[in-house]
């Protein structure tokens, strides 16, 4: 029995030394074994990455004027940190805010990690007095001041300028290694996007310590942010906005939806505007597009966010003429004297001009700037489709042209492999007819319509076009210049490239620009028009100009989508910015930049 | 007669408790922030040293009294316990969803506390000559439902903890009484059998707490936030600790009750394993002691106490420290002589004093 009690307690002695080793080990595991792991969860829990989000870089015009800024806005925010915020709160804050529960909860549910949840920007001071004075009812809800861009001049330019959001997850999960977080400000459009790098900056922060509430208790470290770069841009913003007047007002003089206008300096590829229509404000995307907004844009049939002087492709129709003359006049299928004798129906596919009109005798300049059919379509069938292409192609048709936007097409050229290719049939020669008027397989967008006639203006000269001039430090150190970048010369004699320039001039003369221009425009303009067939409406109207004759710095392309005859729907547009251009409407003209010599 | 009742003393144990009060009294120093000036200031620490001073004073005291004597208390203390426990169910009042407390004057008592060691008075009175005649069904009981009544009350308040408590003195004074080894198997066996039935009566939050102790990420910012915080104190400790006031789950407040139940990972987190194995060990030494001190007492009712109180600290040790290192359930029952609580630490030292006494006696002559 004694012993039988000493078992007994010898058992209880051993079970207190299996307990003590067993509570030692597992410290051991958790503080030895797993501690630096522990470590770090005990850091993530008392330290928060405040970030200081680095300020925008901003737009200037040619001149300096400045077009994009950031402004301060006041967003509400949640944040949660150790316990989610109360339904009551979230209750209390949507119907204050008037943004739905459902949206809010949304927001919440997707969110992880400790950066605020942003509920609503732009909020105003009534909101902001409210949750800063009643702060108990609101716990978890905190107000940030985060700046926003602030497109001064709303939908002016905004095909060029772009627009900026906040990154989605599946841009984040493209371009997180790029140094891209969640809510960061990324730019979806136009120079906002492609020149992203460049504006954003880097993003400072504060390491803080905060108590379990979220309080912050001390600083742990600090890095400043670096503000974004400036962009100075070529375009003239002067000249943008009178771009911008002269296509609203003809299309609601002639109750058209949708057009573009692209205006260069020929000499250097400088592009001085960019107008497409329909457009969209900017800033509607600043805090998140609403959904009635977002609806508005697109649900427009004629796509306010497409850029159509760079995405567009039309058919060139006249304006292609330049191409088809200088290829003839270059390979000598016709003589500058030869004369022509339109008699109405071309007899290959018996076409002729629109309207049935017979031209009767013509050269080649006169052809040119009446814009006959007959002519050209002789002078496609001598040349054939693949002296055709190859010209085309010298013009720099059917490739981007590499502006600095995205989203730019490359438009098509005819040609028998693309027929066979893409429609697995052999090459017509009736249809070298309709491409050597600009119609048929033959695409080109507004820009690449504007470096053809630029081309010819610059002697045969091809420059790349683009619209930055130079990127500027947030303390105005240059660190990029743009200088002009010679892409090509046409490979065509120089007294080819003078007749095709004396035609394009009798067309302002006494061709199809001719009633609008009048004899007293009192600069020297040459253009071309055009008419783009369309087999879903009415014609696209077409016109190319560029001057002054004599030392052109200033090429337009306009294109009017179902504006029926170039004459009578583009080139009213096409004159308003040549006079804009040139100071005729009591403005200052456009002046190069400096530092671009003219050529 | 100075000297000899001094060379009677277990030095040993003495110095494994006052070295454990001394660390709570630093461990809820830091985790009551005494160090920063706009915090509740030395308050909890004041509190509890004064009540150790006094207890031990107290305990100075009693050891002229011989513990047989209460002996024969034994069936008045039970009924005395019987109570206080009715008395807590009345008028006391609750607190964190359980009604434990009663106050009395300045002063908030805990009656389940003192009901422990009361129990195992009572107890070790009743087993006395019973010893080796545990054998039956028939002849345990009686002593269950003896343990029963009180265990339903406290179970009743509700204080899981403390009723499991219960069961473990009993366990371990019936064990030491010579209880019947295939006796005690089955109802071993009948226990986990009827454990489903028990779930049943369990509250909700009961429920939620074993499982949030079979998966913390259950309900991570819920009841699983408590066991998550206080592992990533212990762990963060790593082999050295933070160092005192240092910790920082500890003083951003990321560690709930770091000064009462969850004082062991303030230990873990400030002192490191250096810290929390050095705390074990002291626990270790003193539970030694405990078992010693059973072997060694001149009777079977010195010796039923020692392993009665053994068995309850044991069981508190095991289940608090096991708690803050996720590999036991929360249930709210305080770490002995480390955990911040005037009754609690009443209690222990008490036991540790009724260890002390058993010890005395063990010879009648020393020389």
């Amino acid at each position: 029995m004694l012993h039988e009690f000493e078992l007994r307690l010898k058992f209880l002695s051993a079970l207190i030394v299996l307990v003590i080793a067993l509570l030692i080990a597992r410290a051991g595991y958790l503080q030895v074994y797993q501690g630096d792991e522990y470590a770090r969860r005990s850091d993530g829990n008392r330290t928060r990455l405040v970030p200081t989000v680095a300020s925008r870089g901003t737009f200037f015009d040619c001149n300096g004027q400045s077009i994009v800024e950031n402004r301060p806005s006041f967003v509400v925010s949640l944040l949660p940190l150790t316990a989610p915020i109360k339904p009551e709160v979230i209750t209390r804050l949507s119907e204050l805010l008037h943004v739905p529960r459902e949206e809010i909860d949304a927001k919440v549910k997707a969110h992880t990690g400790y950066e605020p949840i942003r509920i609503k920007g732009d909020v105003g001071q009534d909101i902001l007095t409210v949750i800063e004075e009643q702060s108990e009812l609101y716990p978890g809800v905190i107000i940030e001041v985060q700046a926003v861009r602030d497109y001064l001049y709303k939908a002016q330019g905004a095909h060029i300028l772009g627009y900026v959001s906040e990154i989605s997850e599946a841009e984040l999960d493209a371009r997180r290694e790029e140094g891209y977080r969640t809510g960061d400000i990324i730019g979806q459009f136009g120079l906002e996007r492609i020149y992203d790098k460049e504006l954003r900056g880097t993003n400072g922060g504060e390491l803080v310590e905060v108590d379990v509430t979220g309080k912050p208790v001390q600083i742990l470290g600090q890095k400043a942010p670096v503000s974004g770069h400036d962009l100075h841009l070529t375009i003239d913003w002067r000249l943008q906005a009178a771009t911008e007047r002269a296509v609203d007002d003809q299309l609601s003089l002639i109750g058209a939806q949708a057009a573009a206008a692209v205006v260069m300096n020929p000499q250097t590829g400088e592009v001085l505007a960019i107008v497409s229509r329909p457009a969209f404000d900017p800033n509607l995307f600043v805090h998140g597009i609403s959904e009635a907004n977002w609806k508005m844009i697109n649900e427009n049939p004629n796509d306010p966010l497409d850029n159509k002087a760079i995405t567009g492709e039309y058919p060139p129709g006249s304006t292609f003429k330049i191409v088809t003359g200088t290829a003839a006049l270059s390979e000598e299928v016709v003589t500058p004297n030869e004369m022509i004798l339109d008699t109405g129906v071309y007899w290959l596919g018996e076409k002729g001009n629109a309207g049935g009109e017979v031209l009767g005798w013509l050269d080649f300049t006169s052809a040119l700037a009446h814009s006959d059919n007959y002519y050209f379509y002789e002078m496609g069938y001598r040349l054939g489709v693949d002296r055709l292409e190859r010209y085309a192609r010298m013009f720099g048709l059917g490739e981007k042209t590499g502006i600095n936007l995205p989203y730019e097409s490359e438009g098509l050229v005819p040609s028998r492999e693309y027929k066979e290719k893409y429609l697995d049939d052999e090459w017509y020669d009736s249809e070298t007819l309709d491409a050597a008027i600009g119609q048929g397989f033959n695409l080109v967008t507004p820009l690449q319509a504007a470096m053809v006639m630029g081309e010819i203006a610059a002697n045969g000269q091809r420059f790349q076009p683009y619209l930055v001039h130079k990127i500027v430090d947030a303390d105005g150190k240059v660190l990029k210049e743009y200088k002009p970048t010679l892409l090509s010369t046409l490979d065509v004699p120089d007294d080819v490239i003078r007749l095709v320039q004396q035609g394009l001039r009798d067309v302002t003369k006494e061709g199809t620009a001719a009633g609008v221009f009048g004899a007293g425009f009192p600069v020297d303009i040459a253009g071309k028009t055009g008419t783009a067939e369309n087999s879903q409406g009415a014609d696209h109207g077409w016109f190319v100009a560029y001057g002054p004759f004599a030392n052109p710095n200033i090429v337009v392309a306009v294109i009017v989508e179902n504006g029926g005859f170039g004459s009578q729907s583009a080139v009213p547009i096409g004159k308003r910015i040549l006079e804009a251009a040139f100071g005729l409407d009591g403005s200052i003209p456009y002046a190069e930049a400096p530092g671009n010599k003219r050529r | 007669m100075n000297k000899r009742w001094l060379r009677r003393m277990d030095f040993t144990l003495i110095f494994a408790a006052v070295a454990i009060i001394l660390m709570s009294l630093v461990t809820i120093g830091s985790a009551t922030h005494i160090n920063a000036a706009s915090a509740g200031g030395y308050g909890f620490v004041q509190r509890q040293g004064i009540f150790a001073v006094l207890n031990i004073a107290l305990v100075v005291f009693l050891m002229n009294f011989d513990y047989k004597m209460l002996q024969r208390y034994g069936m008045k203390l039970y009924v005395v316990n019987i109570v206080l426990l009715l008395a807590v169910m009345l008028f006391g009042h609750s607190a964190l969803g359980a009604q434990r407390w009663i106050q009395i004057g300045p002063i908030t008592l805990q009656p389940s506390e003192f009901s422990k060691i009361i129990m195992i008075i009572s107890l070790a009175a009743l087993l006395e000559d019973k010893v080796g005649k545990l054998n039956t069904l028939r002849d345990l009981l009686p002593i269950a439902a003896f343990v029963g009544v009180p265990f339903l009350l406290v179970l009743k308040q509700p204080d899981l903890g403390t009723s499991l408590v219960f069961i473990a003195i009993f366990l371990g004074m019936i064990f030491a009484a010579g209880v019947n080894l295939k006796l005690l198997g089955a109802i071993f066996g009948a226990g986990v059998l009827a454990s489903p039935v028990l779930w049943h009566f369990l509250k909700d939050y009961q429920k939620m707490r074993i499982l949030v102790f079979l998966d913390p990420n259950v309900d991570p910012l819920g009841s699983g936030y408590h066991i998550i915080q206080s592992e990533i104190a212990i762990g963060s400790g790593q082999l050295f600790g933070k160092g005192l006031f240092e910790g920082t789950q500890s003083q951003l407040d990321f560690l709930p009750e770091n000064h009462t139940d969850f004082i062991f990972a303030v230990v873990g987190e400030e002192m490191g394993f250096i810290g929390a194995a050095f705390l074990l060990l002291l626990y270790l030494i003193l539970l030694w002691r405990g078992i010693r001190i059973a072997q060694d007492a001149s009777d079977t009712f010195g010796m039923l106490l020692a392993v009665g109180i053994t068995s309850m600290l044991v069981f508190h040790v095991l289940v608090n420290i096991g708690m803050t290192m996720g590999i036991m359930p929360v249930t709210g029952i305080p770490l002995p002589l480390m955990s911040y609580g005037v009754s609690s630490l009443t209690t222990n030292i008490m036991a540790i004093a009724l260890l002390l006494n058993i010890y005395m006696k063990k010879q009648r002559l020393i020389f």
